[in-house]
C-alpha cells in the first residue's frame, strides 16, 4: 500500500470502480449539457473581438476539421500520436511488468531499488525531455525515450505492490505442495498481481499519453499535439480547439470503452477478495 | 560480538560499538533499507565518475559531476548575498528560476485547491450539480493539462498567466474530484443523525461532510499538487518566461547540458521533499485523525 501511494498518488483500487460508476450518466444530462456548452461557447465567441483569434465559434472549429479531413491532415496526425503511444506505451509495460515481478520477488532487490526508482520516478519525463533532446535532437527516438519512461515507473511500482500484497500463506501453500520457484512465479505471484498490473497499466498508458502530447509539441514531430502547438504559431485557434477536442474524446473513448472495462474485467477476474 | 571485539582490539571495539550504537539509534530494518538503498545511487555515482575519467559518453552527453555543481554557482555568482536572492535580484539567475516556480505553485495552491474543494463539496452534495459539472471535469482531465497550453498562449501571451492558468487547470479538476467523492463516500447515517439532532445544512458541511471527506481531500491535494508540478514544469518550457522548466528548455537549446542536469535534479528534488516531507506525512495524519473507516496501510 505504501509503495502504490508513493508510485502513483492514486488511493485504493476502489476509486477505478467509484469513478466508473459516477460516469455512467444520464444520455439526457449529457444533450442538455452539450447544447448549454455549445450555447454558451457560441455566445462568448459572438461577443469578444476577434474571435477568430481567441475562441472561435464552434462552427468555425467544425469547418477546421472538415478542412483538414480534406487535406487528409487530421487523419495522418492521429494516427501519428496513437501509433506512438502504443508502442511507447506496450515497450513500456513489457519491460515494466518483469521488473516490478522482479523486485516483488525478493525483499533485497526491492529495498535496493525501491529509493532509485521513487527518485528516478519523481523526475517527471517531461522534465527529462532537454536532456534527452540534447542527446537524440529532436527525433521519434527523443519522444519515444519520454513515453518509455514515463509508462515504466508506473506499472513497475504497480506490480511490485501487488507482488507484496499476495499473502504470504498462498506462497507458503505452493510450496508445501512441492512448486518450484518458476511455478510459484508462474501460478501465485503472477495471477496475485494481475489487478495491480490491470491498474498500472491503465495508470501507465494515461502518464504516457500527457508525454505523448507534451513530446509532440516540444519535440516538434507530427501529431495532435504537434497540431495544437503550430496551430498556436499560426494563429490558427480554431485548430487549436479542434485538436485540444480530439485530444479530450481519444482519451475519454480509450479510457472508458478499453482501459476501464478491461481493468474491471481483470479485478474481477483475477482478484484476490477474501483475504 | 565479544569475540570480534576482542580479536580485533580497542579500534575494532570502538567500531563494534559504534555500529552497535547506530543500530539501536535508527532500528536494524531501516538501517539495512538505507544501505541496501544507497547502493544503486552509489554505483551510478561512481559509474558517473567513471564516464568523466574515460569519456565513453561526451561530456556534451552526461556532464562531469563537478560542471553540474560548478553551474549552480556560475549562475549565482553575480548574487549578492542571501537578501539578493530574496529580493529576486536579476543577477541571482538560479534562485530566480526556483522561487518563481515555487511561487506560481503556492499561488495556484492557493487559489485552486480552496475552489476545487468547494466545487467538489457541493457536487458531492447535490445531484444536480453534479450531474453537470462531472462531465465536464471528466472532459477538462481528459484534456491533459498540456493540451492546454497552445490556447493558454493565445489567451495570455507567454509569461506567469499562461503558466498560473495550466496549473490551477490541473489542479482545480483533480480536487474536484476528490473532494466529490470523498463527500460521496461519507454514509449518509452521520448526515442524517445530524439533521435529526437539529442541525442546519451548513451544521451538516461543517460536521459531517467536511470532516468526512478530509481524507479524501488531502489524498487529492498530494495528487494535484504533484500532476500540478509536472504540468507546470512542461507550461514552463513552452509557454514560460521564468522558472525551472523554462530554464532547462533554454539551457538545453543552448546545449548547456550542465545546467539542464543541475535543473532536473532541482525539479525531483523539490518534488520529493515537499511530497515525502509534507504532502505524505500530512495525509498520513489525516487519514489517522479524520479517517472513518481505519484501512490497514
Amino acid at each position: 500500500m505504501q509503495q502504490r501511494n508513493d508510485a502513483t498518488g492514486t488511493q485504493g483500487p476502489g476509486l477505478g470502480w467509484r469513478i466508473n460508476k459516477l460516469l455512467q450518466l444520464d444520455a439526457m444530462n449529457l444533450v442538455i449539457l452539450v447544447i448549454a456548452v455549445y450555447i454558451i461557447w457560441s455566445v462568448i465567441s459572438a461577443l469578444i473581438d476577434n474571435p477568430a483569434r481567441y475562441l472561435p465559434s464552434p462552427i468555425a472549429v467544425a469547418m477546421s476539421s472538415v478542412d483538414m479531413l480534406y487535406k487528409g491532415l487530421l487523419p495522418s496526425y492521429f494516427g501519428d500520436t496513437l501509433v506512438r503511444l502504443i508502442f511507447g506505451s506496450a515497450i513500456g509495460l513489457i519491460l515494466g511488468i518483469p521488473f516490478g515481478l522482479l523486485l516483488g520477488i525478493n525483499r533485497t532487490v526491492a529495498d535496493m531499488f525501491h529509493p532509485i526508482m521513487n527518485f528516478f520516478q519523481s523526475v517527471s519525463g517531461i522534465a527529462i525531455f532537454p536532456i534527452i533532446v540534447v542527446w537524440w535532437g529532436n527525433s521519434d527516438k527523443t519522444i519515444f525515450a519520454v513515453i518509455l519512461y514515463t509508462a515504466f515507473f508506473p506499472i513497475a511500482f504497480n506490480v511490485l505492490s501487488g507482488v507484496r500484497e499476495i499473502p504470504i500463506r498462498y506462497i507458503s501453500a505452493a510450496r508445501t505442495l512441492g512448486a518450484s520457484r518458476y511455478q510459484i512465479i508462474k501460478d501465485v505471484l503472477f495471477p496475485g498481481a494481475m489487478p495491480h498490473i490491470a491498474t498500472g497499466s491503465r495508470l501507465s498508458i494515461g502518464f504516457a499519453w500527457r508525454a505523448v502530447i507534451a513530446g509532440e509539441m516540444l519535440a516538434g514531430r507530427q501529431g495532435l499535439g504537434w497540431m495544437i502547438f503550430t496551430g498556436q504559431d499560426a494563429d490558427n485557434t480554431a485548430e487549436v480547439i479542434l485538436g485540444m477536442v480530439m485530444i479530450g474524446v481519444t482519451w475519454i473513448i480509450l479510457d472508458h470503452y478499453l482501459l476501464r472495462p478491461m481493468e474491471a474485467d481483470t479485478i474481477e477476474r483475477w482478484g484476490l477478495v477474501q483475504r | 560480538m565479544s569475540d570480534t571485539i576482542a580479536k580485533e582490539g580497542a579500534a575494532g571495539g570502538i567500531l563494534a560499538s559504534l555500529s552497535i550504537a547506530i543500530q539501536t539509534r535508527i532500528g536494524r530494518q531501516k538501517l539495512r533499507k538505507i544501505i541496501l538503498g544507497s547502493i544503486p545511487f552509489l554505483v551510478l555515482f561512481v559509474l558517473w565518475q567513471m564516464n568523466t575519467a574515460f569519456e565513453w559518453l561526451p561530456a556534451v552527453f552526461i556532464p562531469p559531476l563537478g560542471d553540474v555543481l560548478g553551474a549552480a554557482i556560475t549562475l549565482q555568482e553575480d548574487c549578492v548575498g542571501i537578501g539578493g536572492a530574496l529580493a529576486m535580484d536579476n543577477t541571482c539567475l538560479l534562485t530566480n528560476h526556483i522561487f518563481s516556480s515555487i511561487g506560481r505553485v503556492i499561488l495556484a495552491a492557493v487559489i485552486g485547491l480552496p475552489l476545487g474543494i468547494g466545487a467538489g463539496i457541493l457536487a458531492g452534495m447535490n445531484r444536480t450539480v453534479s450531474r453537470y459539472l462531472e462531465p465536464v471535469g471528466v472532459f477538462a482531465n481528459s484534456i491533459s493539462g498540456i493540451a492546454w497550453i497552445p490556447l493558454a498562449i493565445v489567451w495570455f501571451g507567454v509569461g506567469w498567466m499562461t503558466t498560473l492558468f495550466i496549473m490551477l487547470n490541473t489542479i482545480f479538476w483533480l480536487m474536484f474530484f476528490n473532494a466529490m467523492l470523498g463527500v460521496r463516500g461519507v454514509a449518509k447515517v452521520y448526515e442524517q443523525s445530524v439533521l435529526t439532532m437539529g442541525g442546519s445544512r451548513w451544521d451538516v458541511i461543517r460536521h459531517v461532510y467536511l470532516p468526512g471527506a478530509m481524507p479524501s481531500i488531502i489524498t487529492g491535494m498530494r495528487i494535484s499538487l504533484g500532476f500540478g508540478w509536472r504540468a507546470l514544469i512542461a507550461a514552463e518550457m513552452i509557454g514560460g518566461d521564468s522558472g525551472l522548466g523554462f530554464m532547462i528548455f533554454v539551457s538545453a537549446e543552448e546545449f548547456k547540458i550542465e545546467e539542464v542536469f543541475l535543473g532536473v535534479i532541482i525539479i525531483s528534488l523539490i518534488y520529493m521533499a515537499t511530497d515525502r516531507y509534507l504532502l505524505a506525512p500530512l495525509e498520513k495524519w489525516t487519514v489517522e485523525r479524520w479517517g472513518l473507516i481505519w484501512k490497514p496501510t
